[in-house]
């Protein structure tokens, strides 16, 4: 099989996925080249499964708001895969003034890009969700928000992928990027060397490795974030819930599994060992998160619990850019730990942006030159 | 020695077998058809068919099923069995209430 | 934060076969197990173990877990049970679920001795309530009393599902048949025989192709399998049975290692995934270990040895014992490991076909396809000299580690010698005086008393009988074969118990002469109440 093709994709995860989606449909011949044994097993199919616009820095929430508008409502149907997308709001929850503050000017935020999203009380959010504890006070309320299942949309978009011909290869991590005659050609694996016109780096925190190797940097660290699930309980609401302090997050699955995530506060400082492997004080914390949140979980039995690594950036903002100093090159990383949302229409554009040169929504924001130091 | 890493590899059309319908993973009731359609879909190893279906997700976390479910892509793809790994093994090794969970002696870390 | 020197997860044979050592060299020792009941798989095991004095032999596991408890108690070991281990994190930690709390646990050293669970194969059904694992069946009749059925199906003839047929009749289930896919029984040929000669049938290149019934089994449908272990069309058997017991091996349960990030490799061999560990069982983690079940499916007496060596180990790794002397430990058990490690059933010798013993003797065809000694064997395997007079018949006929009989003769008529496979010998120059020391002794219940000369026409056997209720002199009953045929009308003549004899009745039956070397087992008529 010949190892040249129009595009290479680095990085199996949803984005690299969707794009090779989109870039197929387009006719595009791909290559996606996966570092590990497995198909997103990365941040991708580790987080906790949010589709918000509300609470997003406003230079992504134009790509959040036009991805739930054109993509995620015939995700399912488009890709032959149950991606379990529920579009039933979200909140987001505070119990102090202080959490009242954050949440207002959040909210302000958004609704100045035009997002339906507003403020409500106690009695309006025990309305929409009976079994929020008396502590709650408040919450910003965003009813076009929702929730999906990141493992089949994440494997729904390689399926997919792979039934229009793209190729995809695992265990094949990536040493280096090579410029042929200043312009990006080549991937060096350590079976092959693939080559391609462009290339899309879309590797999570090992992209910043990988784009090393032709000069060009993004800053951003590994964040060790956990997640959680519990045993199918009955049906009690579907909603997608956050809170002020972000304490916790989460929403009820199709399957009737509480999938949350949630924070002890030592995330920036936490430790691997190589895996990202759970912490033993994360689970306990988010289940007191939870608790206070929700009184009547207090004797759902959780099943399993698991770490991911987040690829935090800078400005807490993703990296969706051509690498105009690398003719050919263009990046998507750095999401930050709220990527999944926005992954269909981050594929979508990355797509147009490499085929046509121009993506539907303004990216500019989104640049990977935008850095700068202080003045 | 044949490699699962080359997702566009043929492995044939899915053929339609007798016990299709035997249940493979009882937690989440997951058939051997299902798990079968699921590498014909491409997922060759243990944790995509796992994040597909759910198989071995639930209350056992996979102890009786996982075994069995690696021997279905062994034969499905006619490779060896030291090539797959076994699913992720995450805590709670047990099923625990989130009451508990949440109830312990907070120390220094 | 609690901390110990050395934390054991597991208080099976090895963890605390583990704890016991490392305590004694001086360590702060908690063992956690998640069981209500320490001793992990010791005390569902009521039969007598192999191997030789060092390693337990003739011993029940049950007794075995007894010792292992007191002495860990003596050296100071906390065992925490209802104390399930809920991961193992980085730097030696652990969350532990004690009530309705979590602790954390810290040590310096972690020795995880998890065990394994049940294999399960599938079939048509599986899922129906009835179908049950064979240690779930050992835990329901041996720790709590429960007789999981009433007509059992089998699947799976290796020694868990030998021991276990056999355990079920004990608790007066029926089994209906003995079925495994392999066209050989799995386990030592004298756990066979003692459900043989019961009249259990062996269905060897046979597997379950249907459970039946609505809502819980009736019915099992069996059919032969093919090379390829495909079952042949137009062989179905069908018995009418309410539970099916799988007995098709062990995975170790080594997912905590897995989670703290130990390098782990597939091992078809040692049972599925397992850590990489060195002679000592420690893992890629520094100062973590792993011993028994959890490092490769082998049975309790090796699991206490590596448990033993993985204590010492940590007590080393920790600087509570010298390198010498734990080298100088560590040989001799290396030593009592490897003998264990011997013969037809070695580790080594998974799936090779013996044609011979280590004797050069042609082995038993029948035992392996039918699970009883035809008279061919009989005649091959037996050469002693018959002098008139009582004396002992041993039907052990593979090279299997194990030697009770040896020492268990006062008289010394039993001879095995320093080769612990090699197969007992009968020594023509001593006098046998029929105490049945041999009798009880033997774990695999194969060596018989015959007297030829009991009473003109007729000969004395004596038996191991461990069934309820026991026989009583006098009493009128059916000999059976070795293939459980019934033979004719056999007497009670006598019924001894002794404290020496564990729990191990000898029964003697009075039977026609013709029948001294074919009748091997006595079936109780239903007494009159019984009716």
């Amino acid at each position: 099989m010949s190892k040249h093709t129009d595009i290479i994709i680095i990085g199996g995860g949803i984005i690299g996925n969707a794009t090779a989606y989109y870039l197929a449909k387009k006719g595009l011949s791909v290559t996606v080249l996966e570092a590990s044994k497995d198909i997103g097993i990365g941040g991708s199919s580790r987080n906790g499964g949010g589709v918000r616009q509300s609470g997003r820095d406003t230079r992504e929430l134009p790509l959040a708001m036009w991805g739930i508008k054109n993509l995620w409502p015939g995700l399912s149907e488009e890709l032959g895969v149950d991606v379990e997308y529920i579009q039933k709001g979200n909140l987001r929850l505070g119990k102090t003034e202080a959490h009242q503050k954050i949440l207002q000017g959040l909210t302000d935020k958004a609704v100045s890009c035009g997002l339906d999203v507003r403020m409500i009380d106690g009695d309006e959010i025990r309305a929409i969700n009976p079994y929020l504890s008396d502590e709650v006070t408040c919450a910003s309320w965003c009813p076009t928000d929702g929730h999906a299942n990141p493992l089949t949309a994440t494997l729904g978009y390689y399926k997919k992928a792979r039934e229009l011909g793209v190729r995809f290869i695992t265990e094949s991590p990536c040493f280096e990027l090579r410029k042929i005659k200043g312009v990006i050609r080549q991937v060096v694996t350590p079976d092959a060397i693939y080559e391609a016109d462009k290339i899309l780096v879309a590797a999570g925190y090992d992209s910043r490795r990988l784009l090393a190797t032709v000069g060009i940097d993004v800053p951003m660290k590994p964040m060790k974030m956990e997640c959680l699930v519990t045993e199918a309980e009955p049906p009690m609401f579907l909603q997608m819930l956050g809170t002020a302090e972000a304490d916790f997050y989460g929403h009820q699955s199709k399957h009737g599994s509480f999938v949350f995530g949630g924070s002890s506060g030592l995330e920036p400082f936490n430790k691997d060992n190589g895996t990202p492997i759970s912490s033993s004080i994360g689970a306990s914390c988010t289940c007191r998160g939870i608790m206070k949140y929700f009184p009547a979980l207090a004797d759902a039995k959780i099943v399993r619990a698991w770490a991911g690594w987040l690829d935090d950036c800078a400005d807490k903002v993703p990296v969706i850019s051509p690498v105009e100093e690398v003719p050919g090159l263009y990046i998507a990383c750095a999401f930050s730990g709220h990527g999944f949302g926005i992954a269909p229409a981050a594929g979508y554009n990355i797509a147009e942006m490499m085929v046509d040169g121009q993506s539907i929504i303004d990216l500019s924001a989104l640049r990977y030159d935008r850095f700068k130091p202080k003045q | 020695m044949k490699s699962i890493n080359d997702r566009s590899q043929d492995i044939g059309p899915f053929v339609s077998q007798t016990d299709d319908g035997v249940i493979i993973c009882r937690c989440e009731e997951i058939t051997k058809g299902e798990i079968r359609q699921a590498i014909h879909d491409g997922m060759f190893t243990v944790n995509e068919i796992r994040r597909y279906l759910r198989s071995g997700m639930g209350l056992c976390q996979g102890q009786t099923c996982g075994r069995l479910v690696k021997n279905i892509v062994v034969q499905e793809l006619d490779v060896i069995p030291a090539q797959l790994d076994p699913a992720t093994s995450r805590s709670p090794m047990r099923p625990v209430e989130m009451k508990v969970l949440g109830n312990e002696e907070v120390t220094h870390v | 934060m609690k901390r110990y020197d050395l934390i054991v997860v597991g208080a099976g044979p090895s963890g605390l076969s583990a704890a016991i050592e490392a305590a004694r060299c001086g360590l702060t020792v908690a063992v956690f197990d998640e069981n209500a009941k320490p001793g992990g798989q010791l005390f569902k095991q009521i039969h007598k173990f192999f191997g030789s004095k060092e390693h337990q032999a003739k011993i029940r596991g049950y007794k075995i877990g007894e010792t292992l408890l007191s002495e860990a108690d003596a050296v100071g070991v906390k065992v925490f049970l209802n104390a399930t281990v809920s991961g193992m994190y980085m730097d030696k930690e652990i969350l532990v679920r004690r009530g309705d709390a979590m602790e954390h646990c810290k040590a310096d050293a972690i020795i995880i001795a998890t065990g394994a669970s049940e294999n399960m194969v599938t079939f048509d059904g599986w899922t129906l309530p009835g179908v049950i694992g064979a240690g779930a069946a050992q835990t329901m009749m041996n720790l709590y009393s429960i007789q999981p059925g009433q007509r059992v199906l089998m699947l799976g003839s290796g020694n868990v599902g030998l021991v276990v047929s056999f355990q079920l009749m004990q608790a007066g289930c029926e089994v209906i048949a003995l079925v495994d896919a392999s066209p050989r029984i799995g386990g030592y040929g004298v756990h066979a025989s003692k459900i043989a000669r019961c009249g259990v049938p062996f269905y060897l290149s046979h597997t379950i192709t249907k459970a039946e019934g609505p809502d819980c089994i009736t019915g099992v449908e069996i059919s032969q399998v093919d090379d390829h272990f495909t079952p042949i069309p137009g062989t179905q058997k069908h018995f009418d049975v309410d539970t099916i017991c799988m007995a098709v091996g062990l995975s170790p349960m080594s997912q905590l290692l897995k989670m703290a990030g130990c390098s782990m490799i597939d091992d078809p061999r040692r049972g599925g995934q397992v850590p990489l560990v060195d002679e000592n069982g420690e893992t890629s983690i520094p100062g973590i270990f792993a011993a028994g079940d959890v490092s490769g499916i082998e049975e309790a007496s090796s699991a206490m040895i590596e448990g033993r060596m993985s204590g010492l180990s940590a007590a080393a790794y920790l600087g509570f014992l010298s390198e010498k002397d734990k080298d100088s430990s560590l040989n001799e058990l290396e030593v009592a490991l490897n003998s264990l490690h011997q013969g037809m059933f070695a580790p080594g010798s998974k799936g090779k076909a013996f044609t011979k013993t280590d004797e050069g003797i042609a082995v038993s065809q029948s035992l392996l396809k039918k699970g009883y000694l035809d008279e061919a064997d009989i005649a091959r395997f037996n050469h002693f000299d018959k002098k008139s007079g009582v004396h002992p018949v041993i039907e052990c006929t593979q090279n299997i580690p194990c030697n009770p009989c040896q020492d268990a003769c006062p008289k010394d008529c039993i001879k095995i010698g320093k080769t612990i496979t090699a197969l007992p010998r009968i020594d023509a120059d001593s006098t046998c005086t029929g105490c049945g020391m041999c009798v009880a002794s033997c774990s695999g219940q194969a060596i018989f008393l015959v007297d030829e000369d009991y009473e003109p026409g007729y000969a004395s056997i004596t038996l191991p009988y461990e069934f309820l209720p026991r026989p009583q002199k006098g009493d009128l009953g059916t000999a059976l074969s070795r293939s459980g045929q019934p033979l004719g009308v056999a007497e009670i003549i006598d019924v001894r118990s002794a404290k020496a004899f564990d729990h191990t009745t000898l029964v003697t039956m009075k039977v026609p002469v013709a029948q001294a070397m074919t009748a091997r087992f006595y079936k109780r008529e239903a007494q009159r109440a019984e009716l």
